[in-house]
């Protein structure tokens, strides 16, 4: 490529991110930092035929070329004092990209997706394909002279399949089965089979909840407990039911203000309601509510934009096309909710009661009951009443409502009936009765923080560098103008912006939503940087993919499980994940896709895994957090013993770790290099020490789980070897190798003999956990197993989906 | 640390795919000088030299944070003002308090009481320094301290101010000062963390603000940078015992059939985030030794243990975490932060404090003598001090002392250092005859942050971090090296 024949740098590509990067700082949107009142951000500025800046088809009368390499440290741009300098290519390509016509274009995520035409293969490679877009995929591989991997094996394709779409490894079954079937398709049937799995809604829910800054806890001080996890069912059955992606944004963003909006589409809005409430002493309400405004609209922001709004809370954007002006924008469509920022309610309204279906029925049989006590009572008063002295404490008290009366004039009424009346006094008190039952099943009904607007709108400002009480011009809710606008005549409020942003024409949410999916299933994007679709986000190596699924998935309909068909189902993603030597030169991160995805597993899907080879998982659905393991101490140091954890028992232990209570000033201790849930996040977490290695070696889960695979392993028929297999079989879904037999067979005859040597070690380690062991079962026998067991559990293949 | 011996596995956690694509994070690339010391670690870690990779020569190798949460009382303590006692019931001067936000829990600041400090003040030593009857201990060794009595901040409630103090910023979720130590100047040695965060309360105070996660979080730095906290209760790291019998030499024999599988697995799939695992277990494995180690004081003779103060051997103690900072330092961790809460005196100036001062004047006294004993305070530096100060002014009623307390300050506080290669027995910077405003050479929270960077040789407009496709640093755009402090 070298050579008077190499192309003009790409304006998106190759020029934007050097202006971006070396000039934007002093010259770009920010107009308060702008220095020399100059600006390169847009064509009409940085071309201006008389500045001289930039000359078109001259670089070397072009300012901008010389001062990049000026001799003279006063003259020289970016200043010296600034931290980075361009490099020399960097230079160059400016200079070819001015001497080529400086033709000037916008960044590559503002110009809308065109699907792209498919390459034909040559008729040799046109078998490898098994989604239409794979044969992107293989073109670019051809061109980098690099070849696809072979195929994964079928287990491990099942195994990394179903870990991927349900969160939990196959059970044994599963894989006989789909190891028997040779039919043609056979892939595709698992596939399918576990996009309708309850699990499948579960695994897929845990992002979204981590986006969603989901907890079962204000946050700060006081850390009050909240009920938000109607809210959080609602998301996974959001996901199983498929409920197709304009319709999951539009219910969460503005459900409330659908007509005749349903108590489900009113539910959903407590995605906004998830952020922190600061209940610390001394905090001006106003304060905390543009707080949670802000919160509101970054999330929005991030979320289904990809941008980085936040950055325009105190300032112009530096670097891309979005003003301090279009952030209160923004922030106007959230400032009309009646939130209020005092106190730290939990359920701060307004508020949506979401009863279970017992509670729902139980309030309906109390009110009817309560209903039927009130019309006997009001029949006994109407009828004796003419019998009391209306001058009498009683007679007084008979002319107001039954809820209006209190305890002395009730007693009154009581008295005065009594001769008349016999059954008046047991009415009443069966009244109480019914009274307290419906108060008692009142308050335990979650209520969940959802959205609603008030009647009158509350008028935004901009607010100077973000400051509550620092107004300056007034603004009205509008979309960014770097953006399709909003369609005319419609009124402007939060359901319009949530439609806005599933708008055809919108140029971001499709790709930034496909990335997120993506992520998930490769465990990086195709841009590497979720949060951020702007000119400093990563410019994605393989575009056309990217716009290919985007386009592909709005014109399904925004079906999500079509498209997460689509990635797994790919050839792409079912190759083999080994890495060559001449891969990890060439291409250490996988950004070309000539390999599969290998990947350590987010730590509550190896907690999930744990729990489900070991046969010990619950698969219980949706409720009230639960208070599984967690070591002693951890709530009550983080708040100085004002929250005491309360570990439950029973199956509440063995639940998915979607169900864990999540305290958001400590977190559950299990979780580890997860998103904070504090704020908005979608980056992945992923990092490699050793407070994970002591976590699976020495939290009780793991070594319970241990102790019941080995349980299984030691019930089931044959020999020593027989038995290893099935451990391996559990864990891994796969037979050990020859040379792994030989090391774990090692390792046990050694762990029987010491066991031997002290039986009350082996009753020691055989009582972590709470759950019951096979008595029939020989202690030593049993934990030198669960030794072994252990040892699978930590395998780097077991830690790993590959 | 030099002459300790290097561990067998010279790997802080990184591999080299990592490094030199940063892989794994996720969204960040790394800055250019933290990927430069990053690069340099292997030939550093075996020479045990910092230099090389540091934007200026390092005076302190190693920090230790006594946080002071919920904000001492400045004009009780350290910074005397003889004119406020003099005006001790006269309502505050308008001047003083014009266009200026306090906490609402103060309601009106206009007419409020000033209040006269609680303890006499005397100078001590060769510098003069005044310091309140309140910190004897303190007192006593004036002369080891930089005090800066100009400090001042933006915010004005505990959470928002101690985050700005430690991150940067007011909004929880920023990289803290021990996150970018760790991610600039990397690890000493691999059996403890580089970045160890403990606390404790006084007993049975009404004025202890909790802490936050977020206090010694990594923000969106990869993880691996945040801070262990270490637990006042049995296992100072989260799940370090093995469990019942499972016994130490058994384990080892487990953790090597283990190892012996995975390197069969990296022989077989290539992915050197395998190698990085097997290094992983064996270092958690020797943290499992060297931990508990660290915690045992047995080894530390009477003497020691007495210069520490009575609470010395109870858990979850001011003083026994101070202890700990100073074991812990030794052993090759880099930034420890001792943060103590109780200081919270909105009530209780005449009550409360004086537990407050009893249990941290003389362990933080202990800390700097002890290291100074030892040759280590030279290249350790040392911090003393709150999120801000509190109120010249009364809240409550002046006719009932019981009930004397002070509200949030942030426009001028105290904030001591030692060692590091700052000046000993400096004093600088001053508040206004009242100890309202900042009268001259003002530090600003970015300020002090720019200048504890400087003292471990990094220059804090070069430490970055690219997130949301914008270069972070800790003192976000703001930040001046405070250079009159060094020596």
């Amino acid at each position: 490529m070298a050579g008077p024949d190499k192309p003009a740098p790409a304006f998106d590509r190759d020029i934007l991110p050097v202006l971006s990067d070396f000039c934007f700082p002093c010259h770009g949107p920010d107009a308060k930092s702008r220095k020399a009142d100059l600006r390169l951000d847009t064509a009409a500025d940085a071309l201006r035929h008389d500045s001289g800046i930039i000359v078109p088809g001259k670089p070397a009368e072009s300012a901008v070329i010389e001062r990049m390499r000026h001799a003279d440290p006063s003259k020289l741009m970016p200043p010296p004092k600034f931290a980075k300098r361009p490099t020399e290519a960097q230079i160059k390509a400016l200079e070819s990209w001015i001497a080529s016509g400086a033709k000037w274009g916008q960044h590559w995520s503002l110009i809308p997706p065109q699907k792209p035409t498919l390459p034909t293969l040559p008729t040799a490679a046109s078998i490898w394909p098994r989604q239409p877009w794979d044969a992107l995929v293989l073109d670019r591989l051809t061109k980098e002279g690099l070849k696809p991997a072979p195929q994964a094996s079928k287990a491990t394709l099942l195994r990394r399949v179903t870990l991927d779409l349900t969160g939990l490894p196959p059970t044994p079954k599963e894989l006989v089965d789909f190891l028997a079937d040779g039919a043609p398709g056979a892939y595709d049937r698992a596939v399918d089979r576990l996009l309708a799995s309850p699990r499948y809604g579960e695994r897929m829910a845990w992002e979204w909840l981590d986006a969603a800054r989901y907890a079962d806890s204000n946050g700060y001080q006081g850390d009050a407990e909240r009920t938000m996890w109607p809210w959080r069912d609602w998301v996974v059955q959001a996901f199983n039911k498929n409920l197709p992606y304009d319709q999951f944004t539009i219910w969460q963003v503005a459900g409330d203000l659908l007509p005749a909006a349903t108590h489900e589409q009113k539910l959903a809005t407590g995605f906004l309601r998830n952020y922190m409430i600061n209940g610390e002493g001394g905090r001006i309400p106003e304060e905390n509510r543009v707080d949670y405004v802000f919160d509101m609209a970054e999330t929005v922001g991030t979320v289904w934009l990809g941008l980085t709004f936040n950055c325009c809370r105190c300032h112009d954007h530096k670097y891309d096309p979005l003003t301090n002006k279009d952030y209160y924008s923004l922030f106007a469509f959230f400032n009309r909710t009646s939130v209020d920022g005092s106190g730290g309610n939990p359920q701060t309204p307004p508020t949506l009661d979401a009863p279970s279906p017992i509670q729902a029925s139980e309030r309906i049989r109390l009110a009817d009951l309560l209903k039927g006590v009130q019309a006997t009572i009001d029949t006994l008063e109407k009828e004796f009443a003419p019998q009391i002295d209306p001058a009498s404490e009683a007679g007084k008290a008979l002319k107001k409502k039954l809820a209006d009366r209190s305890a002395t004039e009730s007693l009154a009424i009581r008295k005065a009936l009594k001769e008349f009346a016999k059954q008046y006094g047991p009415t009443l008190d069966e009244h109480e009765k019914f009274k307290a039952a419906r108060d008692a099943n009142e308050r335990i009904i979650p209520r969940v923080m959802v959205m609603a607007d008030q009647p009158k709108f509350r008028d935004t400002f901009l607010l100077k560098t973000g400051l509550y009480n620092q107004p300056a011009d007034k603004v009205d809710a509008a979309t960014p103008p770097a953006l399709p606008p909003l369609p005319a005549g419609a009124p402007v409020d939060r359901l319009a912006l949530a439609r806005w942003l599933m708008a055809a024409e919108n140029p971001l949410t499709a790709r930034v939503t496909v990335n997120r999916l993506w992520t998930q299933f490769f465990g990086m994007g195709l841009v590497k940087t979720p949060e951020d679709f702007g000119i400093q986000g990563e410019r994605p190596p393989m575009p056309e993919l990217l716009d290919y699924l985007a386009i592909d998935f709005r014109d399904s309909g925004w079906d999500v499980k079509r498209l997460v068909r689509s990635i797994v189902t790919s050839a792409t993603y079912c190759q083999v994940s080994t890495v060559t030597p001449e891969l990890l030169e060439k291409d250490p991160e996988n950004r070309l896709l000539a390999r599969g995805p290998r990947n350590r597993l987010p730590a509550s899907m190896l907690r999930d895994q744990a729990l489900a080879v070991s046969g010990l998982l619950v698969d219980k659905t949706g409720g009230r957090p639960v208070n599984p393991y967690q070591p002693e101490g951890i709530w009550e140091e983080a708040t100085f013993g004002n929250k005491k954890y309360s570990q439950d028992k029973g199956d509440a232990l063995y639940r998915r770790t979607l169900y864990t209570f999540w305290r958001r000033i400590v977190g559950p201790a299990e979780v580890f290099d997860n998103a904070p849930r504090q704020v908005c996040s979608v980056k992945v977490y992923r990092t490699n020490t050793p407070l994970h290695a002591l976590l699976t070696l020495n939290d009780p889960t793991y070594i319970e789980a241990a102790r019941h695979l080995a349980q299984i392993a030691l019930q089931s028929p044959g020999d020593e070897t027989a038995r290893l297999q099935v451990l391996a079989n559990r864990v891994l879904g796969r037979p050990l190798t020859p040379t792994e037999i030989p090391t774990l067979a090692k390792a046990l005859a050694v762990s029987r003999s010491q066991y031997k040597n002290a039986p009350e070690d082996a009753e020691k380690l055989l009582k972590v956990g709470e759950s019951e062991r096979d008595e029939d079962l020989p202690a030593v026998e049993h934990a030198a197993w669960t030794v072994i067991a252990q040892i699978v559990l930590n395998l780097d293949e077991t830690l790993c989906k590959e | 640390m030099q002459g300790m011996t290097p561990p067998p596995f010279n790997n802080a956690g990184w591999t080299r795919r990592e490094l030199l694509t940063g892989a794994v994070h996720g969204a960040g690339t790394l800055g250019l000088a933290a990927l430069s010391g990053l690069l340099a670690r292997d030939s550093r870690a075996s020479t045990g030299t910092l230099s090389g990779v540091l934007h200026r020569p390092a005076k302190a190798k190693r920090v230790i944070y006594l946080f002071m949460n919920g904000a001492p009382t400045h004009v009780d303590i350290f910074d005397y003002k003889p004119k406020l006692a003099q005006m001790h019931g006269q309502p505050v001067p308008e001047s003083f308090i014009a266009g200026k936000r306090f906490s609402t829990m103060s309601g009106g600041v206009k007419g409020k009481l000033m209040l006269a400090p609680i303890q006499p003040f005397h100078r001590r030593g060769k510098s003069g320094a005044w310091v309140s009857d309140l910190m004897p201990f303190t007192a006593s060794m004036a002369d080891d301290l930089c005090i800066i009595r100009s400090m001042n901040t933006d915010a004005v409630n505990h959470a928002p101010a101690i985050s700005l103090m430690l991150s940067g910023a007011q909004i929880p979720g920023r990289p803290t000062l021990g996150a970018w130590l760790s991610y600039g100047l990397g690890s000493e040695r691999d059996e403890l963390p580089t970045f160890v965060a403990m606390t404790s309360v006084s007993k049975g105070t009404s004025c202890g603000q909790i802490f936050y996660d977020f206090y010694w979080g990594s923000g969106f730095l990869p993880s691996k940078h945040q801070g262990v906290k270490f637990r006042n209760s049995s296992d100072p790291v989260l799940y370090l015992s093995d469990p019942p019998g499972m016994r130490r030499e058994w384990r080892r024999g487990q953790l090597d059939a283990l190892a012996e599988l995975n390197r069969q697995k990296l022989g077989a799939v290539g992915d050197p985030e395998i190698a990085t695992r097997i290094s992983q277990y064996e270092m958690a494995y020797r943290m499992q030794a060297s931990v508990p180690e660290l915690a045992n004081l047995a080894s530390e003779p009477k003497s020691i243990l007495d210069m520490y103060g009575p609470q010395v051997l109870e858990p979850g103690s001011f003083a026994r975490n101070c202890l700990m900072a100073r074991r812990l330092l030794e052993r090759g961790t880099r930034y420890v932060q001792v943060m103590h809460a109780g200081w919270d005196q909105h009530n209780s100036i005449t009550t409360e404090l004086y537990n407050q001062c009893r249990d941290t004047d003389q362990p933080s006294w202990a800390l700097v003598q002890d290291l100074k004993q030892r040759g280590l305070l030279d290249d350790t530096l040392v911090i003393w001090g709150g999120e801000f100060g509190r109120t010249p002014f009364i809240q409550n009623d002046i006719a009932n002392r019981k009930t004397w307390g002070r509200d949030h300050h942030p426009y001028a506080y105290t904030t001591w250092l030692a060692g590091g290669g700052v000046k000993p027995g400096l004093q600088y910077g001053e508040s206004d005859e009242l100890g309202m405003n900042v009268a001259n050479n003002g530090v600003h929270v970015h300020d002090l942050q720019a200048t504890i960077l400087a003292a471990c040789g990094i220059d804090h407009e070069k430490l970055t971090y690219r997130f949301q496709g914008r270069d972070f640093r800790l003192t976000d755009v703001h930040g001046k090296v405070v250079k009159d402090l060094f020596a």
